[in-house]
C-alpha cells in the first residue's frame, strides 16, 4: 500500500499543475517564407507512387487522391477514387472543409508536379496540415506503377523488390501490358486503368 | 529513436541496431519483473496479480506528464508527435481477440517471446498461434478489408473529443489510474492465490 500513497503524492500535484497551467500554444498560425522554403527544399511533401498504389490496392480510407487539373482532363482520365478540384477554383470556399482538416491524407496530383505543387504550397501558406503531393505526378506514376522497368541485372535486392511490387500494383491497378502499347498518357490508353480496378486485389498483402 | 533517424542523423542501420539494443533491454526488464509467467499475466482478469495493470498504467501516466511538461517548457513540439490513427471498427474488433487472447493464453506478443526466450513451452504455443493467426489475417485479408479499414476517424485524442483541455484531461486520467490502482490491490487481498 505504502508505493502507491507514495506515488500519489508525486503524480497527483503534477497533474495538478498541468491542469492548471494553459497548453503552449506558441506555434505562429501562418508559415514564414523561410519556412514554406525549408519544407519545400527537404520535398517533405511528396509522397511516392508506390505508397499511395498501396493505399489504393487497401482501399485505406485516411487518404483522398486530389485532381487538380482542369475537369476536361479530370473526366478524361483520373486515379481511383479522386476528387477533381482545378487549382484555379482552390480557394473557393466548397473546398475548404475538404483542404483545412487534419484527419484525412489530402494528396495533390497533375501531371507533372508543378501544378499540384502550387496547390501545396497555397494550402501550406494558409497553415492547412496533412495535404501532400504525389511524387512525380501522372506521367511518373504511368512510368513507374504501370509500365515498371526492369532494373538490371546487377541492382541491389531492394531495386528489384521495388520493381515486384511496382509489377504488381501496376497489374493490380489495371497498368501492365494495356498501357505499354501506347504509354504517352493518351486518354484511350488510360481508360482500361480506370475500369479494370473492381476486378483486381490480388496484392492486398503488401505489409 | 524519432528524430535521429527521421532526420537523417544516423542511419537505418543504426537505427535498427539501436532498436536491438532497446528490445534487449526491454526484453531483460520484463522478464526479471515476472512478466514471462503466464500465470502473473492472467492474474489481472482474475484479480490475484495486478502488477501489469500498474506497470503499463504507471508507465502511460509517466509518460503523458513527461510530454505535457516538455511542452509546456517548449521542448517538444506535440502536434509534431505522431499520433497512430483509429480506425474504430477494427480497433474493437481487434481489442476483443487480443483480450479474449490474453485471457486465454496468458501472454501478450511481446511477453510470449519473453517467456519462449527462457525456454517456456506455453509460451512457444501461444507464438505458434500468433502465426496461426498472422497466416489467417494475411490470406483472408479480402474477407475483412472493409471492416478492417472501416469507421477511420483520423488521429483524435480523446481531450479533443471531449472539449477538454490536454491538461485538465491528463489529470482525470491519473485520478482514474490511482482509483483503478487502488482497486486493484484490494482485489489483490480479495482473491488471493496461494499456490505460485
Amino acid at each position: 500500500m505504502k508505493p502507491l500513497k507514495l506515488l500519489a503524492l508525486f503524480i497527483v500535484p503534477m497533474g495538478l499543475i498541468i491542469a492548471a497551467v494553459p497548453q503552449n500554444k506558441t506555434k505562429p498560425y501562418k508559415l514564414t517564407a523561410d519556412q514554406l522554403l525549408g519544407e519545400a527544399n527537404t520535398r517533405t511533401q511528396y509522397i511516392a507512387p508506390e505508397a499511395v498504389a498501396d493505399m489504393i490496392i487497401k482501399k485505406d480510407p485516411s487518404f483522398r487522391l486530389i485532381d487538380v487539373r482542369s475537369q476536361d482532363d479530370f473526366e478524361k482520365f483520373s486515379l481511383p477514387g479522386a476528387i477533381n478540384i482545378p487549382v484555379s477554383d482552390l480557394l473557393s470556399d466548397k473546398y475548404a472543409d475538404i483542404l483545412n482538416q487534419d484527419v484525412k491524407m489530402n494528396i495533390f496530383y497533375s501531371n507533372g508536379t508543378i501544378t499540384a505543387n502550387e496547390a501545396w504550397m497555397v494550402t501550406r501558406q494558409l497553415g492547412y496540415k496533412n495535404n501532400f503531393v504525389l511524387e512525380g505526378g501522372l506521367n511518373y506514376w504511368f512510368d513507374a506503377i504501370l509500365d515498371p522497368k526492369k532494373p538490371a541485372s546487377t541492382s541491389p535486392d531492394e531495386e528489384f523488390a521495388k520493381y515486384d511490387f511496382r509489377l504488381s500494383a501496376g497489374k493490380a491497378l489495371g497498368g501492365g501490358l494495356t498501357v505499354q502499347t501506347n504509354q504517352n498518357q493518351s486518354t484511350e490508353s488510360s481508360k482500361p486503368a480506370v475500369q479494370a480496378v473492381p476486378k483486381k486485389k490480388k496484392v492486398s498483402g503488401g505489409c | 529513436m524519432g528524430p535521429l533517424s527521421v532526420n537523417e542523423l544516423i542511419s537505418e542501420n543504426t537505427n535498427l541496431f539501436l532498436a536491438f539494443i532497446i528490445g534487449i533491454g526491454f526484453g531483460f526488464v520484463l522478464e526479471q519483473s515476472g512478466f514471462s509467467s503466464s500465470r502473473k499475466l492472467a492474474g489481472v482478469f482474475y484479480g490475484y496479480d495486478t502488477v501489469v495493470l500498474k506497470v503499463f498504467f504507471t508507465a502511460a501516466i509517466t509518460a503523458m506528464l513527461g510530454l505535457l511538461f516538455f511542452s509546456l517548457f517548449g521542448w517538444i513540439d506535440l502536434s509534431l508527435v505522431y499520433i497512430n490513427p483509429t480506425y474504430l471498427t477494427s480497433a474493437i474488433v481487434g481489442g476483443i481477440i487480443m483480450g479474449a487472447g490474453f485471457i486465454i493464453g496468458g501472454y501478450c506478443p511481446g511477453t510470449s517471446f519473453c517467456g519462449a526466450s527462457i525456454g517456456k513451452l506455453d509460451a512457444l504455443v501461444f507464438i505458434g498461434g500468433l502465426f496461426i493467426g498472422v497466416l489467417i489475417f494475411g490470406l483472408g485479408y479480402n474477407l475483412w478489408d472493409g471492416m478492417y479499414m472501416a469507421k477511420f476517424l483520423g488521429s483524435p485524442k480523446i481531450s479533443q473529443t471531449l472539449g477538454l483541455s490536454d491538461g485538465v484531461f491528463a489529470f482525470l486520467l491519473i485520478i482514474i489510474a490511482l482509483s483503478m490502482f487502488w482497486v486493484a490491490e484490494w482485489a489483490e487481498k480479495k482473491f488471493p492465490r496461494e499456490e505460485y
